[in-house]
């Protein structure tokens, strides 16, 4: 009987490392771009704040930056999800670095490589209720090392901002929120 | 308390069917894994997609020549550098039962993917890739990934990323040298 129980369980390892043969092992294991942890920013209600984000790019790999040369490179973007009581505003990206590589010397490409800042500006409506909020996106990249590009990638981004009373200001109603986004 | 003398009858039957089960699996991952070389020496996995002048183009129908059968996109620098090499090629090559064929892998239109083309002088067929037929070549996560086909349209040879212009070369005369040179369908 423990024979067979032993069996039983070599059988079920052979089902798994078959499936596991599967696996694709070229190009990147996990995502080229990370996000750091980011920091929650203090935003006053009605007042515009720049928040930064922090990313990183795996050694190796550069990513096209915001404005690449060419029509048909894919720029890094970073798309934030609309929300009710959160104005979003610009986007700042970093100027990239004109760079050349092995597999084209005489071409200069735009990118970035290692760490780089994006900064999203919001500005919360009066009507926001204090708090802490969670404002979600994507990063858009699209990865190439020095012989080879990977498929275009959608990073998910999300980055805390804790809302703080303004300043009352006599004659005006109290605030209120329609809607929460914890 | 005494055991059911079917039990282990019923445990034998249950490893029995996960051996043949995992061998079956591997045997199926491992034949249709190009990026483990399993599908070389069999035959290519065949395919029908648009070109971009909107004709359809059969991948068997190229049997009896070698094709080079280039992965690409627009947004790869990569696969720039080698399409003046593949144009050069298919000049050289093309009169000894040699076909380039592109296919593209790309978010851009055909609009953009057909401008990019013509600028870069491209002189063989150009498909509209889809994902499944990424599949079924072990799906196609690196781009410029490059498969050669003999003549009897089995895969003899495949390379991931930039490769130097004299691989190309070896491996086309690699393809042009296998298989039985009979003429093409189309």
């Amino acid at each position: 009987m423990k024979i067979l129980l032993v069996l039983l369980v070599a059988s079920a390892l052979s089902l798994f490392s078959a499936g596991a043969w599967s696996q694709d092992d070229l190009g990147p294991q996990g995502p080229v771009v990370k996000m750091a942890p980011a920091p929650v920013v203090t935003v006053v209600q009605g007042k515009a704040t720049t928040i930064p984000l922090l990313f990183r790019v795996s050694s190796g790999y550069h990513i096209n930056s915001n404005k690449p040369k060419s029509e048909f490179l894919i720029p890094t973007a970073l798309k934030i999800e609309a929300t009710t009581d959160i104005v979003i505003g610009k986007t700042t990206y970093p100027d990239g670095v004109d760079t050349s590589f092995p597999f084209d010397p005489d071409e200069k490409l735009n990118v970035y490589t290692g760490d780089f800042k994006v900064e999203v500006l919001v500005r919360p409506l009066h009507s926001v209720q204090p708090g802490k909020y969670v404002i979600r996106g994507t990063l858009k990249y699209q990865a190439c090392d020095n012989a080879a590009c990977y498929p275009p990638k959608q990073l998910p981004v999300s980055f805390d901002v804790k809302i703080a009373k303004a300043a009352s200001i006599p004659g005006k109603n109290p605030a209120q929120s329609p809607h929460a986004h914890q | 308390m005494r055991k059911n003398p079917l039990i282990p009858f019923f445990i034998a039957a249950i490893v029995a069917v996960m051996l043949f089960a995992g061998i079956r699996i591997a045997h199926n991952n491992r034949a249709n894994d190009p990026a483990k070389g399993q599908l070389m020496g069999n035959l290519a996995p065949d395919f029908e997609l648009p070109t971009l002048d909107g004709k359809n183009l059969k991948l068997s129908d190229l049997r009896g020549k070698a094709v080079l059968l280039n992965f690409w996109a627009t947004y790869c620098g990569p696969c720039k550098v080698e399409m003046p090499w593949f144009v050069e090629l298919q000049n050289e090559f093309g009169p000894q039962g040699f076909q380039i064929v592109g296919v593209a892998m790309d978010d851009a239109s055909n609009e953009d993917i057909a401008k990019f083309a013509k600028q870069m002088g491209v002189n063989y067929p150009i498909l509209i890739g889809k994902e499944s037929v990424g599949q079924s070549y072990g799906g196609v996560s690196v781009l410029p990934t490059t498969f050669f086909l003999d003549r009897d349209g089995r895969l003899i040879a495949r390379e991931f990323g930039l490769r130097s212009r004299s691989d190309f070369v070896d491996d086309i005369k690699r393809a042009l040298s296998q298989g039985h040179a009979v003429k093409a369908q189309k």
